[in-house]
């Protein structure tokens, strides 16, 4: 989305305008889509020569993805990284960095998390999971803080150092897993398997987890700051004379959150130990989707409503204006670095601590996750919500491939064409609009997705 | 009366835009036609189809009453048309004969086959260009390189260039913008030639002063349309503007005299490298009172950009000293400059000024975000941004469908007016403004220039650097005049002279020559 969606305007004509900038957004990315499949599906056609085959492979991909036992759960899982990921990738792009080495700040996070779940050990779970989230996102941040560094300080190009950190990523975590960090007890070569309080509560266990009242507690703070930022939206956009004294607004943000941190805090333990829906054991749906969509709506409100952001995205946009307008190009560098990776190496904790089944690191780590995220900012225009979106498509083709191929014999593989495709139409929307016959934008409206290599 | 060209009922539509609208526009054998219009107006893609570099949707061209089409510019040229670009189409390293040849190398003997081996006949052309620039009175020496030749000596190159191919009707695109006045008249002189010697020139320009100079015809264009042509002697400059614009335009800038203040802005002794590290601002020592206007007039090129970036933080000093309100800024961050109450127009809005893919709201507070009661800590306050931006939009005259609009698809003009109004709309001591009105048009300048003698007499000390001397003529207090990095000298704006001052900016004092 262009950079005009930066807060929802109050005006009646200006909310016109903006629900039509919406639509005008979608537009193109929704026919790109479209127009994929639909090659996709011919292409199907040429080389299996049968109509079944190609119902058998779209029935099978969309069984796969959401309709199979747990297979919408499965999505969701491999949604996950790929919102946080991508994020970390459009943050780069707003700040006009081209962070390519998601996947390397990945691997660090993962072994961030890996290392400190078990080092940790003992901790309660209110305090080691969060601590080893942090501890992988942190590493995340100073991998790619490296490359923002050796951009500020010497020039050098973030797309050749991330790229090249990101093969020192790997090899570096080659060599912690089967050495400093290899558990000897377990068969394959792997770390040991991370403290069961640092990991990701999976759906199913939340009652058992709530029971522990420093677990509740936990739950009931997060819920009562939650209330409490809704309540100071609702305040903020409400013209109620009521509100319009500070004191009564601060007594409503603070009334609201308790109230809810208390009702959190007695009810729902009790709660979801009479009625919970989530009770398959097998499915390994966790709460870090939760943190991802969260995360989401934070990187929104960070770049559009705060100086920080402004900075970002100025010195993205046009670094002359940013510098003639007293910006720290350098700071915004790190900044913006340091974000990008942060996010990167948060996608590598929840692998580690929520998805790995041995809730480890094991030496096979390959997961092609940041490379697929730059293509999905790339679809989504860096924009948060637009990601979130993308993410799961991606997701859910990457998990309904499975049962795509066992179906109907089309090789899984023919999901990458077809996703390749969706990018090549949005990278040349040219092509999408003579399909369609759509009027062009203005030149000058068309807003560039990253400066690229101009950085 | 034989007419050289005429062209009738030209219309040329681009997607959404009518950018000729059945334009009937002639040329008589031997005149010197002006063609006025704002940015825009439709002048430019005139003269493409008449240039062939665009084929008209409708209407027909002829010329010496035969109708022809216009395919390409090299059939143009077959046709005897020639064009000198605003923006000179020569190779610096190469010689004025080498660069009259290209594209048409002559050669010295052989076949068709052969032509392409044969050597070049560099004599012969040598030869030509003599005769041509003794012929039209064009002072030219063809062994020169053109890197070593002045502005104007170029322009007399692509002259002869368009001249060696035959042309008959010379079609020059805003030929004095890169020139002095002293340049300029010499080149008015040379079209006098031209056309005695029976050429036809179509002369463009939004230049009102130079139109009475030289033009024998001036036709006006305005959106698309020809308003009207008139002869000099039945014009006054108001009517043109009032052509030119649609409506009643006020040139002459209504100014009390300045009451100067205490010194705002010393600048002492600076030196600035340009990007080739070459010193292009070499020892200048100025200061600027509250409450006055100091112009910086002179050539481009001549260190004005360096100065201004110099100043307000975006480039190196390296030596002097710049002194705003007894705080030393020498070398300071932009910020600090920012913060020490200064307002900075800069030159080139599209680099520096605005961020072109962000909506006006935001453009409106790109230097002023941080503050209260736009920030509250880090969060921005949308509302008081809002607020602000719409009110600046109504008090700045801004045309645009709303704060929310990418500011890139607005007009040059009012581009530049969310910038004066972003940076005339805070209490600021100084005002640096970098040729605030390049490319605008008379309207939008009309309106700039009023708001900048405005921010003087409330106090504000302007430093104003530019290239258009009238436009420092008529707002300036005080004119400095900047040649090769130097301030030549500094003089009363009430008693300085076009020619005293055009002098100067070739370098030439009382003194004798700077070079």
């Amino acid at each position: 989305m262009s950079e005009n969606t930066g807060s929802i305007p109050r005006n009646p004509s200006l909310m016109m305008a903006f629900i039509r900038q919406i639509w005008n957004s979608l537009k193109l990315p929704l026919l790109a889509i479209l127009t994929a499949f639909v090659l996709g599906a011919i292409l199907i056609l040429i080389t299996s020569g049968s109509l079944t085959t190609l119902i058998q492979a779209y029935e099978g991909m969309i069984r796969g993805a959401i309709f199979k036992q747990r297979g919408f759960s499965e999505s969701l899982i491999a949604t996950i990284p790929y919102i946080l990921l991508s994020l970390a990738v459009a943050v780069g792009f707003k700040s006009g960095l081209f962070n390519i080495g998601a996947e390397g700040q990945f691997y660090i996070g993962a072994i961030g998390a890996a290392y400190a779940g078990v080092a940790f050990n003992g901790l309660p779970a209110i305090v080691l999971l969060p601590l080893s989230l942090l501890v992988g996102a942190i590493g995340g941040a100073i991998w790619a803080g490296i490359a923002g560094l050796l951009k500020a300080k010497t020039g050098a190009h973030e797309v050749i150092t991330t790229m090249m950190m990101n093969y020192i990523s790997f090899r570096l975590a080659e060599f912690l897993v089967s050495g400093p960090l290899r558990d000897p007890a377990a068969g394959l070569i792997q770390t040991r398997s991370v403290s069961l309080q640092a990991e990701l509560w999976t759906l199913f266990s939340i009652p058992e987890r709530l029971q522990d009242p420093l677990n509740a507690l936990a739950v009931a703070i997060l819920m009562a700051v939650l209330v409490s930022l809704l309540a100071r939206w609702f305040v903020r956009s409400s013209k109620d004379a009521r509100f319009t004294r500070l004191s009564t607004r601060r007594l409503v943000y603070l009334g609201s959150g308790l109230v809810a941190g208390v009702i959190f805090f007695f009810l729902l333990p009790a709660f979801t130990k009479i009625w919970w829906p989530f009770n398959d054991l097998a499915d390994r749906m966790h709460i870090g989707l939760f943190l991802a969509l969260g995360m989401a709506v934070l990187v929104w409100w960070f770049m559009q409503h705060t100086t920080i952001g402004f900075e970002l995205r100025t010195v993205g946009a046009n670094p002359n204006a940013a510098k003639y307008a007293g910006i720290n190009i350098t700071r915004n560098i790190l900044v913006a670095m340091g974000i990008s990776g942060g996010l990167a190496g948060l996608a590598g904790t929840i692998e580690v601590l929520g998805v790995s089944s041995c809730r480890c690191l094991p030496l096979f780590f390959s997961s092609g996750y940041g490379w697929d995220s730059i293509g999905i900012a790339l679809l989504a225009r860096n924009d948060p919500f637009g990601i979130i979106a993308s993410s799961f498509l991606w997701g859910a083709m990457r998990n309904g491939s499975d049962l795509m191929e066992l179906s109907s014999g089309v090789s899984k593989y023919i999901i990458s064409l077809i996703q390749a495709l969706v990018l090549l139409f949005v990278a040349a929307p040219v092509v999408v609009r003579w399909i369609y016959r759509l009027k062009g934008d203005k030149p000058t409206s068309a807003t560039p997705l990253t400066r690229g290599w101009g950085g | 009366m034989t007419l050289a060209l005429q062209a009738t009922g030209i219309t040329k539509r681009f997607p959404g835009v009518l950018a000729n609208d059945h334009v009937d526009f002639d040329l008589e054998k031997g005149e010197i036609h002006a063609l006025l219009g704002e940015n825009g107006a439709g002048k430019s893609t005139l003269m493409n189809i008449l240039y062939g570099l665009y084929q008209p949707d409708e209407g027909e061209i002829r010329i010496n009453g035969q109708p022809i089409q216009i395919a390409s510019p090299h059939d143009a040229i077959g046709k005897g048309v020639g064009m000198v670009h605003q923006h000179f189409m020569l190779v610096p390293p190469l010689t004025v004969t080498e660069n009259i040849m290209l594209g048409q190398e002559s050669v010295t003997s052989g076949t068709a086959f052969l032509n392409r081996l044969a050597l070049l006949d560099r004599r012969t052309v040598a030869n030509r260009i003599q005769t041509l620039s003794q012929a039209y009175n064009l002072a030219i020496e063809p062994e020169a390189v053109i890197q070593d030749l002045t502005v104007g000596a170029q322009q007399r190159v692509e002259i002869i260039k368009a001249l060696y191919r035959n042309a008959d009707i010379l079609i020059l695109d805003e030929p004095t913008a890169v020139l002095t006045p002293q340049e300029a008249d010499e080149l008015f002189e040379i079209m006098r030639n031209l056309v005695k010697q029976g050429k036809s020139i179509i002369f463009i320009t939004h230049k009102l002063r130079e139109v009475f100079a030289v033009a024998d015809r001036i036709s006006v264009m305005r959106a698309g349309h020809m308003v009207g042509t008139v002869r000099p002697a039945d014009a006054t400059r108001e009517l043109l503007a009032e052509m030119m614009v649609g409506r009643k335009v006020i040139l002459q800038i209504d100014k009390s005299d300045a009451h100067p203040g205490n010194v705002v802005l010393m600048v002492d002794g600076l030196r600035v490298e340009d990007d080739r590290r070459h010193m292009v601002v070499d020892g200048v020592s100025l200061e600027v009172r509250a409450g006055e206007i100091l112009g910086i007039a002179g050539v481009q090129g001549n260190g004005q950009t360096e100065l201004a970036e110099g100043l307000t933080g975006l480039r190196r000093c390296m030596g002097g000293k710049v002194n705003i309100l007894g705080v030393d800024t020498t070398n300071a961050s932009p910020r600090q400059v920012i913060e020490a109450g200064t307002s900075h127009v800069p030159e080139d809005r599209h680099k520096h000024g605005l961020v072109l893919s962000f909506p006006v709201r935001e453009n409106t507070v790109l230097c002023t975000y941080y503050r209260s009661p736009f920030a509250r800590g880090i969060e921005l306050n949308y509302p008081a941004i809002e607020e602000y931006s719409q009110d600046l939009v109504e008090t700045f005259d801004v045309r645009t469908p709303g704060i929310m609009t990418s500011v890139g698809t607005l007009s040059g003009g009012n581009q530049q007016k969310v910038i004066i109004g972003r940076e005339l709309s805070r209490p600021i001591k100084l005002l640096i403004a970098s040729q605030p009105t390049r490319g605008l048009d008379v309207g939008s300048i009309e309106f700039i220039h009023h708001r900048i003698v405005e921010a003087r007499d409330k106090g504000t000390a302007v430093l104003l650097i530019s290239a258009e001397l009238d436009e420092i003529m008529s707002l300036s207090d005080r004119i400095a005049v900047m040649y090769k990095g130097h301030i030549l000298e500094t003089v009363e704006a009430k008693t300085a002279t076009r020619e005293q001052l055009g002098l100067m900016m070739a370098g030439i004092t009382p003194e004798g020559t700077h070079v």
